[in-house]
């Protein structure tokens, strides 16, 4: 597993972009499959800066697995535990008048993630996706 | 890197990369409408929830001053984002 820190700030999702690419190339693997690593990545760590009380300075993403699977980690450190699969589902057969802010980008992290884990350990909110990538 | 520009008869072009960090630079150029619009996507190469939030509000704000937003050419990893978010059924995509 390849872990990287970012500054706990939006601003970090241009450099967050630039580790996965630079991770799939390592691997060999399509970097088209760049942007959906990277949505994953990206929909978890603002959900996190949106929703998790607290937080340090630093946010640790980790990239790793093997074959065609990417297996993800962002880890938030010094934070209440705020458990992303236990989450609402979001609104989405509604018409869009009547649809409830919100949820959407944990709906998508569902939608294509292949698994989703939350541990919460010595204040750091662990949330582990899997991605299998296909050609 | 992110660009959105209104053209001539409200066509919207987006290039580039829609994340959370461009959604107030978006919404500035797209609060300008106030007549029937089309975005381009087809130099698009990516889109987040938070992107998809911007296009959603204007495609609300237009619909109810009775005009409307129409989506055209996108990629079809973009267009399955559209697809997972239920928004394919509800939005008028080309």
């Amino acid at each position: 597993m390849l872990e990287r820190r970012f500054r706990r700030d939006l601003a970090s999702l241009d450099e967050i972009f630039q580790f996965v690419a630079s991770y799939l190339k390592s691997r060999g693997l399509d970097p088209g499959h760049s942007t959906d690593v990277g949505l994953l990545i990206e929909e978890v760590f603002t959900n996190m800066l949106k929703y998790a009380k607290g937080g340090g300075r630093e946010v640790a993403i980790g990239l790793g697995g093997s074959g065609s699977d990417v297996v993800i980690t962002i880890r938030d450190f010094d934070v209440e535990s705020f458990d992303i699969t236990a989450a609402p589902e979001a609104d989405i057969d509604r018409p869009l008048a009547e649809r409830k802010a919100g949820g959407l980008g944990l709906h998508l992290v569902r939608r294509l993630a292949d698994s989703i884990g939350y541990e919460y350990k010595d204040r750091s909110a662990i949330v582990t996706l899997t991605k299998r990538l296909v050609p | 890197m992110f660009e959105i520009t209104l053209e001539d008869g409200g066509l919207i072009k987006l290039s580039g990369r829609f994340d959370a960090t461009q959604t107030e630079r978006a919404r500035a150029v797209l609060k300008t409408l106030d007549r029937s619009a089309t975005a381009d996507f087809a130099d698009l190469d990516y889109i987040s929830s938070a992107g998809l939030g911007i296009i959603v509000e204007t495609y609300k704000r237009l619909h109810d001053a009775g005009h409307g937003l129409r989506l055209i050419h996108l990629n079809p990893r973009i267009r399955s984002i559209f697809t997972y978010s239920g928004l394919d059924k509800v939005m008028q995509i080309e």
